[in-house]
């Protein structure tokens, strides 16, 4: 707050004394160093000249009638303004250790003892005005750093993370130790249904930890809506850390996808604490540790990275925190540790409401001790995205039916093919050049998400069976699920020959379109009605682990049909305009 | 003064024990104690059997050590970590970076 002792240039002196004699002495010192000067003869006259003036400076005799030195100084001190430091200087004939003890505890900033010279009085005057300046100084850029910090929150709460995902069914906590926060936490959608979570900790607090929160919130949201997988978004991020921070500067955090239809959870910890799969009932199904150093450490990724694959079921709670929450102290310097968090997150869980019980928990614990690190967790369930994510799209494709037949045989507005082969296939996602075409080319719409979930699911069938030459049926139990995927990862790395080609054609509608898609592969295709005949004995096909791919791409495509003995297959999706 | 610097082996291995909390407090003192340094082939040996405890800025703090002497072909051995800055280490997953030395 700027002043009007501040803005003025002639500065400002108060005398307070009883003696008319010392006081005129005084004032013409006062004025030879440029001071305008009032005059106040006793103790309460000076404080109510104070308040009237808000002098630069206030000269105070000790021993006064009605209010004395120590009195008066006391009130003007309790007055004067946070932002401003207006020294007092004791003047007095008392030359004792008790008056010198007794001003400075009074609020005095000095004390000069009668007798002294014109020179002295003046060097006194000029070496308080220093101080005074200096404190200024400090408290301007104070109160500057304070605005960057407000606008700096207000970016990161405002901006960045009011542009999250499904708030109403992700807890978060969010409890900085200062004003703003080097924690963050985001979420996005996937084309395909995906959702993707981040929780992250950057080094240190304040300002200089949040320099890197907006690339990492932009590269983690484009990435995820361009489909590409949570292992190469985080491989991008730590490219774009690495070069963007300091050494000293790095991001500890927790990435999770929750692929619904896939029952599968995607996990990556770099340097939080351990993450944790909750069921139901409280109990905690497993732990997911910290396996990498923190993002932003090291130039690319460890060579042996890899994402953690969790079978879940629709009722398990997936929680992230930082370390903030286990490593909260209270008065006798304990610190809240895991035991304390995890029976504090199995009460949430069952009583459905995690951020309440563990906020609750470490603030019972803490109570008044000043918090010293960020406190953040995200809870989320991993269950239930389908039906948000399917009640959109059904009904865009339900007049679609009806016009597929106007347009088969007439040109497609456009086609798009890529074909791999070999190694291309290991390191190649086309997926995201497919979507980047259609995005391109008709824009981006929320329904293209279905689009994505067919073509992935159909790549995916078509590079993990025809070409890998894996069986689906090795995932009908947890442990060959889990089998699954590292034969899946060690075929891939070992693949030499086999192409998939993928083709996209689009035919448009006066207000919307068809698109076509086919997928072939080199492989030797699968016996087409074995398989739907052994899909209609099953009744409970959402306990199968295997096979769900093809029910969700079915429901989503107006046909979908197999050729060449399964190794190409050709899906067709009408889409109009709301 | 919380770090304590010790130079021997003919001047090509500086142990540094750091006593207490290792914080961002430090920052300043810690660079100091290496960045003169500037010799060939130095280990620096973070003695941490003293360190009570130790923050997020304490690792950059070590990342920055490390540079300094990988710059000059050197190294940075973590020496006797107690039970509470080894979890700390775990979970930035440390030794996949330094030797750490029980």
């Amino acid at each position: 707050m700027a002043t009007f002792s501040e803005k003025r240039d002639i500065k400002l002196a108060l005398v307070v004394d009883d003696s008319v004699m010392q006081c005129k002495v005084l004032s013409v010192l006062l004025k030879e160093e440029g001071y305008r000067v009032f005059i106040a003869n006793d103790g309460a006259r000076g404080v109510a000249m104070y308040v009237k003036y808000k002098p630069d400076l206030v000269l105070m005799d000790i021993n006064m009638p009605v209010m004395n030195g120590y009195v008066a100084a006391r009130k003007i001190k309790s007055l004067s303004q946070e932002n401003s430091l207006c020294p007092l200087i004791f003047i007095t004939s008392m030359d004792t250790d008790q008056a010198f003890i007794e001003s400075i505890d009074a609020g005095g900033d000095g004390i000069l003892v009668r007798p002294f010279s014109p020179a002295v009085f003046k060097a006194k005057i000029k070496s308080i005005q220093r101080i005074s300046d200096l404190y200024g100084q400090v408290k301007t850029l104070q109160q500057e750093q304070q605005k960057d910090a407000e606008l700096a929150e207000q970016l990161m709460s405002g901006v960045i993370e009011a542009r999250n995902f499904s708030l109403d069914r992700i807890g978060i906590i969010k409890k900085p130790a200062e004003l703003f926060s080097g924690d963050i936490q985001l979420t996005a959608l996937a084309p395909n249904g995906d959702v993707n979570v981040m929780l992250g900790d950057f080094t240190g607090h304040g300002l200089r930890s949040s320099i890197g929160a907006i690339p990492l919130a932009e590269t983690f949201r484009s990435m995820t809506k361009k489909g590409f997988s949570l292992f190469e978004i985080i491989n991008q991020i730590n490219i774009q850390l690495y070069s963007l921070l300091p050494a000293d500067l790095f991001l500890a955090a927790g990435f999770v996808t929750i692929s619904s239809h896939d029952k599968t959870l995607y996990a990556f910890n770099a340097g939080l604490p351990d993450a944790y799969l909750f069921s139901e009932n409280g109990t905690i199904k497993h732990r997911i540790l910290s396996n990498h150093p923190p993002i932003g450490v090291l130039p690319k990724l460890l060579p042996d990275s890899q994402l953690n694959l969790l079978s879940i079921t629709e009722t398990d709670r997936v929680i992230l925190i930082s370390d903030g929450i286990v490593e909260a102290r209270n008065e006798q310097g304990e610190m809240f540790d895991f035991s304390r968090f995890e029976n504090a997150a199995i009460e949430g869980v069952i009583s459905k409401n995690v951020c309440k019980s563990v906020l609750e928990a470490v603030e019972g614990f803490c109570k008044s001790t000043p918090q010293e690190d960020d406190i953040s967790l995200i809870d989320m369930p991993c269950g239930g995205w389908e039906k948000i994510l399917l009640g959109s799209q059904t009904m865009e494709n339900t007049s679609g039916q009806q016009l597929k037949d106007m347009y088969v045989d007439t040109e497609p507005a456009w086609n798009w093919k890529v074909s791999l082969r070999g190694k291309h296939l290991a390191s190649t996602n086309p997926i995201p050049m497919a979507m980047n075409q259609i995005n391109e080319i008709e824009g981006q719409a929320d329904h293209w998400q279905s689009l994505y979930t067919i073509l992935t699911e159909l790549f995916i069938n078509a590079l993990d069976h025809g070409i890998l030459g894996l069986s689906s049926e090795l995932k009908n139990s947890a442990e060959g699920f889990s089998q699954y995927f590292k034969e899946r990862e060690l075929r891939l790395k070992n693949i030499e020959e086999g192409c998939v080609e993928l083709q996209v054609r689009h035919y448009p509608f006066p207000h919307g379109g068809r698109i076509i898609i086919n997928i072939q592969d080199s492989g030797q295709g699968f016996d087409i009605k074995k398989y739907y005949k052994s899909r209609e004995n099953i009744l409970n096909k959402d306990a199968l682990l295997s096979g769900r791919g093809i029910d969700l791409v079915e429901q989503l495509c107006d046909s979908l049909e197999f050729r060449k003995n399964g190794s190409a297959v050709e899906a067709s999706y009408v889409w109009t305009l709301k | 003064m919380n770090v304590k610097k010790r130079t021997f082996d003919d001047r090509k291995k500086i142990e540094l024990t750091i006593d207490g909390r290792f914080d961002f407090s430090l920052h300043q003192h810690f660079r100091d104690s290496y960045a003169d340094c500037k010799e060939n082939n130095v280990e620096f040996i973070l003695n941490l059997s003293e360190t009570t405890y130790m923050d997020s800025s304490a690792l950059g703090m070590i990342l920055l050590i490390k540079d300094h002497a990988e710059t000059y072909n050197g190294k940075v051995v973590i020496s006797k970590p107690n039970e509470a800055v080894s979890k700390i280490l775990e979970i930035a997953q440390f030794h996949r970076l330094f030797t750490i030395e029980s």
